[in-house]
């Protein structure tokens, strides 16, 4: 009797699990099936769910459509540039606020906190203009600039991994003689391996996936990934492309998705310590 | 140990602290502060960005942005979406938590799946909500018809509201992996203690999960509420449908506060006047901020030394 119970209570449990999981991937897959529509069916009233025959040219042509291989590179360029300058950044900012007393010290680290709250979105018209009068536009000088900066969330996800070290690290690295910038990069950087690596992988996806500010600061030619599938196939008329934009997407969103199910672990613990979406 | 060299190690570090900081302030100062100062100061101009002929307007673009119907029914859209979507990816994001969280085998690949939303990059996710609910082709549209009834528009007025919502509760998975990470931090033999008191699964819910996770929901409120606010690409790509562009004005629908900004800075060129629309929602997000920090400090939990001592200042 209660074998039954749990029995039937473990089976409720998966088909709500089970129906939800449809309901989540449910958009990708329709996405999925625009990207193998004919122009005409995916425009035809009533709609049908499945496409009739897969037609794996739209993904070719989205590849030629526009160069989406150069706006490929681009998207890469920027995001490992900007990915590995702020992970870099930020790490030096976390470690100052987790190990070095100085006075200023709890100021900054409100200074830190409070930025959370400001969403470089409040900040970008304004330092779209001022971009603009110093001549930084369509160059990857303002993803430098930002990367150089650090990240508030990132470098707050590295202060509590490094307030979490055991004290005996400096001290041993005292004896030594080690400086605190050899201290930083032989010590302590080895041992954040992960962090640096959820850093990274974030910040890739973030840039990645952003489309304001390349869409703001860079001549579509220019341009990244997301800008081109966000806004370049459009036919000779002026109207968009459906089959297309849905084939690029899912070349576009491919390569994140991949890495998020390969490097799971890293984007969780990222996500939940910094609440950053 | 070490006495003497442990003390000059002390002696040295503010010098060092600042090196290691530097970057972030001096990023700090010239990305963040100097263009909030920048645009406080084009509020009170007529700024265009092409008339060479502008200049010191007072007051008068607040004064406008208080006149403006825009300005009070795109707010008054923010806050009925802040106030639905807050509570609710912060609630589901709880009920997905404890999902994953039982022990039934698989947890690991719904866990992946209810998460993987969040990873899609929002150009496709947009377009993607965009065509399920399209009007003719949509697949909403398809599941209507099963059932005999008609399509609907769904993207032309309040409605688009309602598939924005949906496209940023998809999207729970954040809220999902930061309760998940309250929900493992809850001491095992707290529950224990409960159920040896005779509290079922539901009240012990109630009573020891809930208030040990109330720091983790708070954190999620204060987060959710501020980029909720200042939501704005989803709007756009939503009734872009692949051909978004920052001088496009999205329907009625899905005209919120972010929405009225762009549309007055780059559709418009108003930029004086976008400015202050800023600077509003900046000085609510401060005054929010505040009142957040003054009335609960356990916004600060986090705050602790190096393992097993004090934070030394």
């Amino acid at each position: 009797m209660i074998r039954l119970r749990t029995a039937l209570r473990s089976g409720g449990l998966y088909a709500v699990m089970l129906s939800l999981a449809i309901l989540f991937i449910l958009p990708l897959m329709w996405l999925l099936f625009i990207a193998l529509k004919t122009p005409g069916e995916m425009l035809e009233f009533p709609p049908h769910v499945l496409p009739r025959t897969p037609r794996w040219e739209n993904f070719v042509e989205a590849l030629t459509y526009v160069d989406f291989l150069g706006y490929a590179r681009n998207s890469v360029a920027l995001a490992v540039l900007y990915g590995s300058l702020v992970t870099v950044s930020s790490a030096m900012l976390g470690f100052g606020l987790a190990r070095l007393p100085a006075p200023g010290k709890r100021f900054v680290f409100g200074l830190v906190v409070a930025t959370l709250m400001i969403p470089p979105i409040i900040t970008l018209i304004p330092t779209y203009l001022i971009f603009a009068r110093v001549g930084l536009l369509n160059t990857f000088w303002p993803w430098v600039l930002w990367g150089l900066a650090g990240s508030s969330f990132l470098g707050f996800m590295f202060r509590q991994f490094f307030a979490g070290l055991p004290r005996e690290l400096e001290d041993a690295a005292i004896v030594d003689g080690c400086g605190c910038f050899r201290m930083f990069w032989q010590i302590f950087l080895p041992l954040s391996k992960p962090v640096l690596a959820t850093s990274f992988v974030l910040s890739f996806v973030w840039t990645w996936g952003d489309w304001v500010m390349p869409a703001l600061l860079l001549n579509d030619d220019r341009s990244t990934l997301a800008v081109a599938v966000g806004s370049l196939y459009q036919s000779t008329g002026g109207g968009p492309l459906y089959h297309l934009i849905a084939a690029a997407a899912v070349m576009y969103s491919l390569p994140v998705l991949v890495l998020f199910l390969g490097l799971q672990r890293l984007f969780i613990r990222g996500i939940a310590t910094t609440g950053l979406r | 140990m070490a006495g003497t060299a442990a003390r000059r190690w002390h002696r040295n570090r503010p010098g060092t602290f600042y090196a290691f900081t530097g970057p972030w302030l001096a990023g700090f100062l010239l990305l963040t502060v100097f263009p909030l100062g920048y645009a406080l100061w084009l509020s009170f101009t007529n700024y265009d960005g092409f008339s060479p002929h502008w200049g010191f307007v007072g007051l008068q673009n607040y004064q406008a942005a208080f006149q403006d119907p825009n300005t009070w029914s795109s707010l008054a859209r923010t806050l009925v979406f802040v106030v639905v979507v807050v509570p609710a990816t912060i609630g589901f994001g709880l009920f997905l938590a404890v999902l994953v969280n039982q022990k039934v085998r698989l947890r690991g690949a719904f866990r992946a799946i209810y998460f993987l939303p969040v990873v899609v990059p929002p150009v496709a996710a947009g377009f993607v909500f965009r065509l399920l609910f399209d009007r003719d082709t949509g697949a909403a549209t398809a599941v209507l018809g099963w059932f005999g009834l008609p399509p609907v528009e769904w993207l032309a007025d309040d409605k688009a509201l309602a598939v924005l919502m949906l496209m940023i509760l998809w999207r729970v998975g954040s809220n999902m992996v930061i309760s998940l990470a309250g929900l493992q931090g809850i001491p095992r033999e707290v529950l224990d203690a409960a159920a040896i008191d005779g509290a079922g699964a539901w009240r012990s819910f109630l009573w020891v999960t809930i208030p040990i996770m109330s720091p983790v929901l708070f954190f999620q409120l204060v987060i959710g509420v501020i980029d909720t606010l200042q939501l704005y690409l989803p709007a756009l790509l939503i009734s872009a449908a692949g051909q978004a562009s920052l001088d496009t004005t999205p329907s009625r629908g899905l005209y919120i506060y972010m929405v009225h900004v762009y549309t007055q800075a780059f559709a418009n060129g108003n930029l004086g006047y976008a400015s202050a629309l800023l600077w509003l929602l900046t000085a609510v997000t401060l005054v929010y901020t505040l009142v957040i920090f003054r009335v609960t400090r356990r916004v600060v939990y986090y705050e602790t030394g190096p393992a097993g001592q004090e934070d030394r200042r």
